[in-house]
């Protein structure tokens, strides 16, 4: 399927600065699963931005500009092709070693609630999709809600009700719990292309490492493998390793302020 | 254990070995009180070369000079010629190991070393993955710690592949030595260690990246005046020829690194940074961080400067890693570690963490990531409410904890308030690697000043020697 | 040169001249209290000096009585007063350290032994004979330190910022002094001074350590008018305005040979030797000495600003 996606978003870095930098990763590669047609970044800096890949294989820009305005405008705008492969991305060259992935960060903790259930599950051939299939619906069980689940933050039941929690959230169970069980998995972020009244948003889901097939992408969220509705922008350990931008100063999150992912005309 | 450490001027019979003949002909000649003498301008002669600076650090001017011993520890050729081919042979084997973990990873894949203790060691980084740095070096600067213990028995401590200090006291006590006993100097052959600050200046234009006209720019990069090292930063940056900067006088425009200059930006190529990984870039590493450059990690990933020490070494120099070191030369150079490894104990193993528990009085304990003397045990000059206390925390955390034998570090004479008594020292030779790998002959010697100890660090009552190789 | 390099030059040497000048005018201050006969005139006295050096607010917010123990404690050891002796000195040093590889190693060690000696000087053990003798000692280490500069130092950039920072603190405090006691130099129907003249004259002459030259100059009595054209205008008075505008003059101009521009540092210092170019004492007196005095200080101060502008200073 052929995706148009248009994204705009702001970023506060505070009056009166004399320099700021952001590290941005904005860039779809074209891969197994996708075809990027055409791509650009428009921002202040962008034209003598450094470009360059990240230690996670992504297209990564260093962006800076000397006496920014307060705030920061980016335009990200593109077409790519994608491929329904139910989710597998398989193997890429000059990926790193899928090992490293099993490495604990502070945002990707097991819970208990989650592998305690497969801790004695068997994890090789074609047992192990059955597992990660398994994990899946366990994480959107507990992470979404449908079991009672403890409310970090300590928003009132009704809140937590109100709004599911973000993708993110769903993607850092998924991933914590399958590098406790000694699988490696991966952060993806990501443009979903919508159905229904959905709004579009970036969106993150998680890849795991199966050694006959390689990576193959599972979407807790919206529990099932990525389709040709995913379009992967990023990847690495964790949010933070794959945040769209990180900049310096900044003050507050990154703000959305349009964004369409649509099938192209 | 031997009852009677190894000591360096004496056979066991009393007479003098072969490299210390002339100093000890040269003590004998010096008149009652010289040696008094010479020690009160030495301490002199430190205030006014600007060792002061470094130890009146605090604005209360209430830190002390680090002790320094005017008889100097003496080296032969022949000794030298081993150790620093052991040396080389494991700085070249842990730069080929850095640039594979942060690659391939072919000795994991291979079993030599567990994946977990590298992949999920917070020494590792990820960050450096597949980062081609300049001739593929890792690690420029080293100080490898040394102790010995018999003639031909030299054990590597540490390897110190982060940012090793103390190299500018090696380079001040051979300037005190030279105005203290410059007769001594006529009748030795002592290889020179003034050539330090050049050649780390032509390390540093060796792995400068590519495509720069004219000689590199070189800074050296410190956290400021409150840091303890701050002054050897100041020294070595004089003593090359480099500027001493701090986080805020260096900035990232469009990927490229600059310092603000009186007459503007002016383009930085390589930086000796003092800053440690986690304080080098907010961007990057801790966001929080005052000391660094925004946007530092990403200009040096970008291929536009180098970094010297990378961000990431202290993975092969993690004491967990220790152990794996021998079997890493094997692995990478093919050949037999030349120095030995001190044996150590692992305490996540049951058999080996019993045995420890049970003779703790006769063990060294280490803390994984401590340094400087601190959270460390010395069974036999520890008190029973000590080895409680150790044995409550290995018993609680045992990854954390590595565990050796105390080894009877050699000894040297040293000038005491009772005249020249024998103490223990260690050692610690500096190597530049860049376009070749250079050990300067000498290094540091670090003496425990306090009969029977074995604790060197300056913070813990130690002193230093001037360290003389001499030459055929 | 790094920007912050020249910065801290220029301020380095700034506050050596600070920490001198706090004790001239503290010494001032002792002295008159020593030697007024009035009862509670001794306190006048410390307080108008105080408002000279411009400390005035800020002991008051500490102290009720101005006597000497309380005004040598807030002028010399306070280290909340940002101007006493020992935050010059402590602010110097920290300056020095940053630039120790810019200084040369008798510059380095004039301020770090000053510091250290300062630093063991136990507060109450100063007073009397004492006192004289730590502030002789004082004004001894801005001596040695501008020693060590003018001898040892490379005549470069960072020995232009320091001379620039040096004379820049010199003229800001010699317009002080003079703006303080401006009204007394006014001239008056009767030209004969009286008690009251000739005790504020004396103050200002030893406040600018020109008590003595004075007489070498002008070979004459106190005078209103000849103290004011001593310290605005006679080049050969190395604490008068046109004196240290003059070197900042010079010192620009070394910095416009090496780096080959003129910047706004440049156009703010052409802004202060304006107003004293061509002058006169009975002009200056004409058009007001409280205004003249104002703008003076006012266009001095820009020079740091323009300066830190034009270099890169941060």
């Amino acid at each position: 399927m052929q995706i148009a996606i248009r994204h705009k978003l702001s970023l506060a870095l505070g009056q009166g600065i004399a320099r700021s930098v952001q590290h941005v990763l904005l860039t779809p590669l074209t891969g197994p699963t996708q075809t990027v047609r055409e791509w650009s970044i428009d921002m202040p800096g962008i034209g003598k931005a450094a470009s360059f890949i990240d230690a996670f294989g992504n297209r990564a820009h260093l962006v800076s500009q000397t006496r920014p305005e307060g705030e920061l405008t980016i335009s990200v705008a593109g077409i790519v092709d994608t491929i329904d492969r139910n989710g597998v991305v398989g193997r890429v060259p000059g990926d790193i070693p899928p090992a490293l992935y099993r490495r604990p960060t502070a945002l990707t903790k097991a819970a208990g609630s989650i592998t305690s259930k497969f801790r004695s599950t068997p994890k090789t051939g074609q047992d192990r999709i059955a597992l990660l299939h398994g994990l899946m619906a366990r994480v959107a069980e507990v992470v979404g809600g449908g079991e009672q689940s403890q409310s970090q933050d300590g928003q009132s039941q009704s809140q937590a009700q109100a709004a599911k929690p973000p993708a993110a959230d769903y993607a850092h169970a998924f991933i914590g719990a399958a590098r406790a069980l000694d699988i490696p998995a991966r952060y993806v972020t990501g443009y979903l292309y919508a159905e229904g009244d959905e709004p579009a948003a970036l969106h993150a889901w998680a890849e795991a490492w199966d050694g006959g097939l390689g990576w193959i992408g599972f979407d807790p969220l919206l529990l099932l493998c990525p389709t040709d509705r995913h379009v992967r922008v990023a990847v690495g350990l964790d949010a933070v390793t794959t945040m769209p931008v990180r900049s310096i100063p900044v003050v507050g999150e990154p703000q959305v302020l349009s964004m369409s992912v649509e099938a192209a005309q | 254990m031997s009852a009677t450490p190894f000591d360096e001027m004496h056979n066991a019979d009393g007479s003098i070995r072969e490299p210390y003949l002339i100093l000890e002909d040269w003590l004998k000649g010096q008149p009652p009180q010289a040696l008094s003498y010479m020690s009160a301008d030495a301490e002199s002669l430190f205030r006014r070369l600007g060792i002061t600076f470094a130890v009146y650090g605090s604005n209360e001017g209430t830190e002390k000079l680090i002790p320094f011993d005017i008889i100097p520890r003496i080296i032969s050729a022949l000794e030298w010629r081993k150790l620093s081919r052991g040396i080389e042979q494991r700085v070249r084997a842990l730069n080929a190991f850095l640039y594979d973990i942060y690659h391939r990873q072919e000795i994991l894949k291979a079993g030599r070393v567990p994946e977990k203790l590298i992949l999920n060691n917070s020494a590792f980084c990820p960050q450096m993955m597949g980062l081609d740095p300049a001739r593929g070096i890792y690690s420029h600067i080293i100080g490898t710690d040394i102790v010995r213990t018999g003639p031909d028995d030299f054990y590597v401590l540490e390897d110190n592949l982060r940012t090793p200090s103390g190299v500018s006291y090696m380079l001040e006590n051979r300037e005190a030595m030279l105005q203290l006993a410059p007769e001594l100097f006529q009748r030795y052959k002592v290889a020179p260690v003034e050539t330090y600050p050049e050649t780390l200046r032509r390390t540093m234009e060796s792995v400068a990246p590519g495509g720069i006209h004219g000689s590199p720019n070189l800074v050296v990069l410190t956290p400021g005046i409150h840091n303890s090292a701050y002054f050897e930063h100041s020294f070595l940056a004089d003593q090359m020829g480099a500027m001493l900067c701090e986080g805020q006088d260096l900035f990232v425009e469009n990927g490229k690194v600059y310092m603000r200059t009186t007459t503007g930006p002016e383009r930085v190529d390589v930086i000796y940074r003092r800053i440690d990984d986690d304080f080098l870039d907010p961007l990057t590493f801790r966001p929080d961080s005052m000391l660094g450059v925004p946007g530092l990690f990403d200009a040096y990933r970008a291929g536009n400067v180098t970094l010297v020490n990378a961000p990431g070494t202290g993975i092969a120099d993690d004491k967990a890693v220790y152990v794996y070191v021998p079997e890493i030369i094997e692995f990478y150079l093919g050949e037999k570690a030349l120095l030995k490894n001190v044996p150590t104990y692992n305490c996540t193993n049951d058999d080996e963490r019993a045995y420890v528990l049970e003779h703790l009085g006769e063990l060294v304990v280490k803390e994984v990531h401590g340094s400087g003397g601190y959270g460390m045990l010395v069974g036999p000059a520890s008190t029973k409410a000590q080895r409680e206390e150790f044995k409550r925390r290995i018993l609680a955390r045992p990854d954390n904890y590595i565990v050796q034998p105390t080894l009877a570090l050699s000894t040297c004479p040293t000038f005491v308030e009772k005249g020249i008594a024998p103490r223990h020292v260690d050692l610690r030779p500096y190597v530049l690697v860049g376009d070749d790998v250079r050990i300067t002959p000498g290094g540091l010697t670090r003496v425990a000043l306090k009969r029977g100890s074995l604790v060197v660090n300056s913070s813990q009552g130690g002193g230093t020697k001037d360290t003389w190789v001499l030459e055929d | 040169m790094l920007g912050r390099t020249a910065q801290n030059l220029f301020w380095l040497s700034r506050y050596i001249e600070r920490a001198e000048n706090m004790a001239r005018m503290f010494e001032v201050g002792y002295r008159m209290s020593l030697t007024s006969r009035r009862e509670g005139s001794a306190s006048e006295h410390l307080h108008s000096m105080m408002q000279a050096a411009e400390v005035d607010e800020g002991f008051h917010l500490k102290h009720k009585q101005a006597d000497v123990g309380s005004v040598a404690d807030y002028m010399i050891f306070d280290e909340e007063n940002p101007s006493s002796v020992k935050s010059c000195l402590l602010a110097a040093r920290t300056n020095a350290r940053s630039v120790r590889t810019a200084l040369t190693t008798e510059m380095w060690e004039s301020i770090n032994a000053a510091w250290l000696e300062f630093a063991a000087i136990r507060p109450r053990d100063v007073n009397g004979a004492r006192l004289q003798e730590l502030l002789f000692w004082i004004k001894q280490v801005s001596h040695r330190y501008r020693g060590a500069l003018l001898s040892t130092f490379l005549r470069d950039e960072g020995y232009a910022f320091s001379q620039i920072g040096n004379f820049v603190e010199r003229a800001d405090n010699t317009a002080r002094i003079l703006d303080m006691k401006y009204y007394v130099l006014l001239p008056r129907a009767t030209m004969v001074g009286g008690d009251v003249d000739i005790a504020q004259w004396t103050m200002i002459l030893r406040a600018a350590s020109a008590h003595r030259s004075y007489r070498h100059v002008y070979h004459d009595r106190y005078k209103a008018w000849n103290i004011a054209d001593y310290l605005i205008l006679r080049p050969e008075m190395p604490r008068s305005l046109i004196f240290c505008v003059d070197w900042i003059n010079r010192t620009v101009d070394m910095l416009e040979d090496i780096y080959g521009t003129r910047t706004k540092g440049h156009d703010a210092v052409d802004a202060v030797a304006e107003l004293l170019e061509g002058t006169s004492v009975d002009r200056i007196f004409e058009s007001g000495l409280h205004d003249f005095l104002t703008e003076f200080i006012d266009r001095n101060n820009r020079i740091t600003d323009a300066l830190a502008e034009s270099y890169n200073f941060y």
